[in-house]
């Protein structure tokens, strides 16, 4: 794999889909809590949503269950402008004595386009604290295809 | 403060634009403080505190010869790091797979 690729992703990915839907449907879909907790996370992920506060400041708090993973996403809202951007902060693994082992800025935006509705989700990690992270992983499967025994691998490389 | 974390020092390291814009370099090959320092107009010591958070980060390691004491780019940490992000690729696609289905599903029942 060229090197060149991953220096472009740095610390962040980029994401642009459309959703066969009106743009105000798709935007209700990540500000109201009741539709989050229908499609929020992967396959086979239950939620039960805690807060979710779709205005600047809002908080963020929902539980995330499901085949091999049961965890708490934390975060918060930081601009919300109907309908075209929503900025917020999600927040996993809490570690023991507080603090949050990864934190990203999620920036969505929407556009009305011919089929729809065009979102282009940029996901920048901001912090990812590898050894708390790994350890709270354990035997996760959240439809990861990514093997972590390789990443552990790999950060194991790192401090050789 | 995260000394020990290899993936965090990584992050940290690469959340600057300049020492994102210097690992582009070394990925066409080595390289000395002098060879860096010139398309930034920076001065060798600023650069040089830019490579000492890349090292500290595992990214990159310099040679101990001569003087300008030329960086390499260290493929493994890099690859730990894009192996993170495309973790949260697959989740993120995953997820809007998800809304996907459900918008269909609302507008169906609308319908």
């Amino acid at each position: 794999m060229s090197p060149k690729p991953a220096l472009g992703a740095g610390h962040e990915v980029t994401i642009v889909r459309v959703f066969k839907a009106p743009i105000d449907l798709v935007f209700d879909c990540f500000t109201d809590p009741a539709h989050v907790a229908k499609w929020w996370g992967p396959t086979d992920c239950v939620n039960e949503v805690y807060a979710w506060e779709a205005r600047p400041g809002g908080a963020i708090s929902l539980r995330m269950a499901g085949p091999g993973f049961d965890h708490v996403m934390g975060g918060e809202f930081v601009s919300v402008d109907r309908p075209r951007r929503l900025v917020f902060l999600s927040k996993a693994f809490e570690a023991p004595g507080g603090g949050w082992g990864i934190v990203n800025r999620n920036t969505l935006t929407f556009e009305t386009v011919e089929d729809g509705t065009r979102m282009t989700s940029h996901i920048l990690v901001e912090r990812a604290e590898g050894a708390l992270v790994l350890g709270a992983l354990g035997g996760l499967e959240m439809g990861w295809n990514l093997s972590l025994m390789r990443l552990e691998d790999l950060v194991g490389e790192l401090t050789a | 403060m995260q000394t020990h974390d290899p993936l965090s020092a990584a992050f940290s390291a690469l959340a600057d634009p300049t020492r994102r814009a210097i690992l582009a370099r070394l990925a066409q090959g080595e390289a000395s403080v002098g060879e860096l320092a010139r398309p930034f107009a920076m001065s060798g010591p600023a650069v040089t505190k830019h490579l000492k958070v890349l090292e500290n980060a595992g990214l990159i390691s310099r040679r101990r010869a001569a003087q300008q004491r030329p960086a390499k780019l260290e493929p493994a940490a890099l690859k730990a790091v894009t192996l993170w992000l495309e973790t949260y690729r697959q989740l993120w696609e995953d997820g809007l797979g998800r809304l996907d289905t459900y918008l269909a599903d609302l507008q169906r029942k609308d319908g």
